[in-house]
């Protein structure tokens, strides 16, 4: 599904990924674990397409095609989802005219025609059901005035409707307090499927009791430091980032 | 030439203008002698210029070429027009190049309402003498007819009124003259919807002239929509009066003409007066949007809000100039400005400048005013879920402008005018189907 080889990412100049390499098979879920500035939010960042991260060296292929030459939008239609570490709040535009716009851009993008407006209402209803999401939210601006724990179920609202083929999750888990963090895990445990990927970019090991990562990188420094099963963020939980920084230095 | 002595003989060409047709021009609208005395009164003072700090964004360069003598409204069959859908419970009221057309409208009886015209409306009450106000001075001077409301008595429901002005003429066969007068007495209420269009693709000059006087107590709502066509210069001058405990909703949206100049000046006249003044202008191509707003509070405890939100795309200029006096009399004035641009093109051009004159303690002035750009994160989002950067873009100018549009309470207008809005920001079906 992904693969990344040796990428090397600046940010203002600053080399922040120095030879990042991580392959995601189809159907895995993979949690990508570091302390603050190893680089997690930039892989994440990266991968979805935003503008001010310079590729200095490397390549990452998405389902066999270089994902770096396409657009943020691309990406998006392609499958390519990124659950933010801060949505924005976008007064204004409507939350499910954004859904119905994002939607219909994918399908379009499939050759398919443009989805019916009752049956996506009922779609969507129900998936606001399983994030525990009034309706009233529907009718709001995206975002606007959401708690931070709000913000994060419309994040995983939004990729419940448009079912990404690749999912990637930056600290989709911040600020969240247990019983949302149940909702949010509960969201995402209902996407797992053998025709789909998951990237968790996560800085606590907590997130992973919820949703089981088949495998768990550390990132250090902007590298994999170390590769393992779900027993390595245990294992980080007891013994800190201190133990891999430790390694790696 | 310089920009002084083309304007010498512009000031003298209205002069001379006048003169050929003044024997022509109905008394009943305004008299003889008050057409001297507007005529006089802009010779003394002069047409402004964009030396003059309150013109400095203004496109003046139409007044050059402009004819003055009113243009001779030929009027038209009712077909001949594209009228906008009727909006239920009002009478609408139709004036082409400023002269009233019976056969277009189609007015009402409402309790307490009275709208007049043809060439029977009052002179307005108050000459204002506001520079900023004295291109009025050529409507007062030039008049064809007024709309004269005038709404009396405390009624449950209030009055509703549309008012649409068509500019038909070309800037070489004269100007169109609009010219309305308000009067709401004590404790009555209206809702004034006033429209200004174009029909056909011809460079009309217009020159809008309206007074407004609210009663103590009284209620108007206005909305004023600028459409008119994409080669019309388009003057206007508003001028309003509130007495003590009056109620002022004036919302505006400004999206048609090549080169606008809308000036608005309301004194908060009687204590605990109410004003909510909130503009829209949307700037493309060529396009030049200039307000200038003055509100003088000159009574104790009256509250003004406004609100600007104007984009300026291709290389369009769009200016908003808002400022509040607070007189020695003023104490417990409450104001707010909240005056927002966005610009959405490198040769677009924002300006927006709050104002506050204080001369009174104990007032709650707050403003606040920025021009910027797109959100680059708001935009990254939207891309990321798939939608192009051009519809992506359009949504967030859309979403600007709903601080403004969100204000308007007649849910028909509120459609038409978002489906103007989303035809002026792009012919793409994309956004309307939100509407």
């Amino acid at each position: 599904m992904l693969k990344i080889e040796d990428l090397h990412v600046r940010v203002d100049g600053k080399e922040i990924l120095k030879g990042l390499t991580l392959t995601v098979p189809t159907g895995e879920v993979h949690a990508v674990m570091g302390p603050n500035g190893s680089g997690k939010s930039t892989l994440a960042n990266v991968l979805a397409g935003r503008p001010g991260y310079e590729i200095t060296a490397g390549c990452v292929t998405f389902q066999g095609r270089d994902l770096l030459a396409l657009a943020p939008q691309e990406r998006a239609r392609e499958g390519v989802f990124l659950g933010f570490q801060y949505p924005v709040e976008i007064p204004g535009v409507n939350n499910v005219y954004l859904l119905k716009a994002a939607v219909n851009a994918a399908r379009k993008h499939r050759g398919l025609e443009e989805v019916d407006a009752f049956e996506f209402l009922t779609l969507v209803k129900e998936k606001m059901r399983l994030m525990r999401m009034e309706d009233s939210m529907l009718s709001r601006g995206v975002n606007e005035g959401f708690s931070g724990g709000e913000k994060k179920r419309n994040e995983i609202l939004q990729m419940l409707v448009l079912e990404p083929r690749l999912a990637i999750l930056d600290e989709t888990d911040s600020g969240l307090d247990i019983d949302a963090l149940k909702i949010v895990a509960h969201g995402v445990n209902t996407l797992r499927s053998p025709e789909r990927s998951l990237v968790l970019v996560t800085h606590y090991q907590r997130l992973l009791d919820h949703i089981v990562p088949d495998h768990v990188h550390v990132l250090v420094k902007g590298r994999i430091a170390r590769s393992g099963d779900k027993s390595l963020a245990l294992e980080l939980e007891r013994r800190g980032y201190d133990w891999v920084t430790g390694e790696a230095a | 030439m310089t920009e002084s002595r083309t304007n010498a003989a512009t000031s003298r060409r209205v002069a001379d203008e006048y003169a050929a047709v003044r024997e022509s021009l109905p008394a009943g609208v305004v008299s003889r002698e008050r057409r001297q005395e507007a005529i006089e009164a802009l010779a003394a003072r002069g047409l402004p210029t964009t030396r003059d700090e309150n013109w400095r964004y203004t496109n003046l360069r139409p007044l050059e070429k402009a004819r003055f003598a009113p243009a001779a409204a030929d009027l038209p069959q009712p077909s001949g027009f594209g009228l906008p859908a009727k909006l239920d419970g009002f009478a609408r009221y139709v004036f082409v190049d400023g002269v009233f057309a019976e056969q277009l409208s189609s007015p009402e009886r409402q309790t307490g309402l009275t709208v007049r015209s043809p060439q029977r409306g009052r002179p307005l009450p108050v000459l204002d003498s506001l520079p900023e106000a004295r291109l009025a001075l050529l409507n007062e001077a030039f008049a064809t007819d007024t709309a004269t409301i005038q709404v009396t008595g405390a009624t449950g429901e209030p009055a509703r009124v549309e008012l649409i002005f068509i500019a038909l003429a070309g800037a070489d066969a004269g100007t169109s003259y609009p010219r309305v007068q308000v009067s709401l007495e004590p404790a009555s209420r209206l809702v004034l919807v006033e429209r200004h269009v174009s029909a056909g693709a011809g460079a009309n000059f217009v020159n809008c002239a309206v007074n407004v006087e609210v009663g103590r107590g009284a209620h108007l709502t206005h909305y004023r929509l600028q459409q008119a066509g994409a080669r019309a210069t388009w003057i206007d001058t508003l001028s309003a009066v509130l007495a003590a405990d009056a109620r002022y909703g004036l919302l505006a949206v400004n999206t048609g003409a090549l080169s606008a100049r809308s000036t608005t000046h309301v004194q908060m006249a009687g204590a605990g007066a109410e004003l909510t003044l909130s503009v829209a202008a949307l700037g493309d191509r060529q396009q030049v949007q200039d307000n200038f707003a003055l509100v003088e509070h000159i009574a104790p405890r009256a509250r003004t809000e406004q609100s600007f939100r104007g984009i300026a795309s291709g290389r369009a200029r769009v200016a908003f100039n808002g400022k509040i006096a607070v007189r020695e009399a003023a104490s417990g004035t409450d104001s707010r400005q909240s005056l927002r641009g966005l610009l959405a093109g490198p040769e677009a051009e924002i300006d927006v400048r709050p104002q506050l004159e204080i001369y009174t303690d104990e007032v709650r002035c707050s403003h606040g005013a920025t021009a910027g750009k797109l959100d680059d994160d708001m935009l990254f989002y939207l891309l990321s879920r798939g939608l192009s950067p051009e519809v992506a873009q359009r949504l967030l100018k859309w979403a600007f402008l709903e601080d403004v549009v969100s204000r308007i309470e007649l849910p028909a207008l509120r459609r038409q005018i978002e489906h103007d809005l989303a035809g002026q920001m792009a012919d793409a079906a994309s956004l309307k189907e939100l509407l």
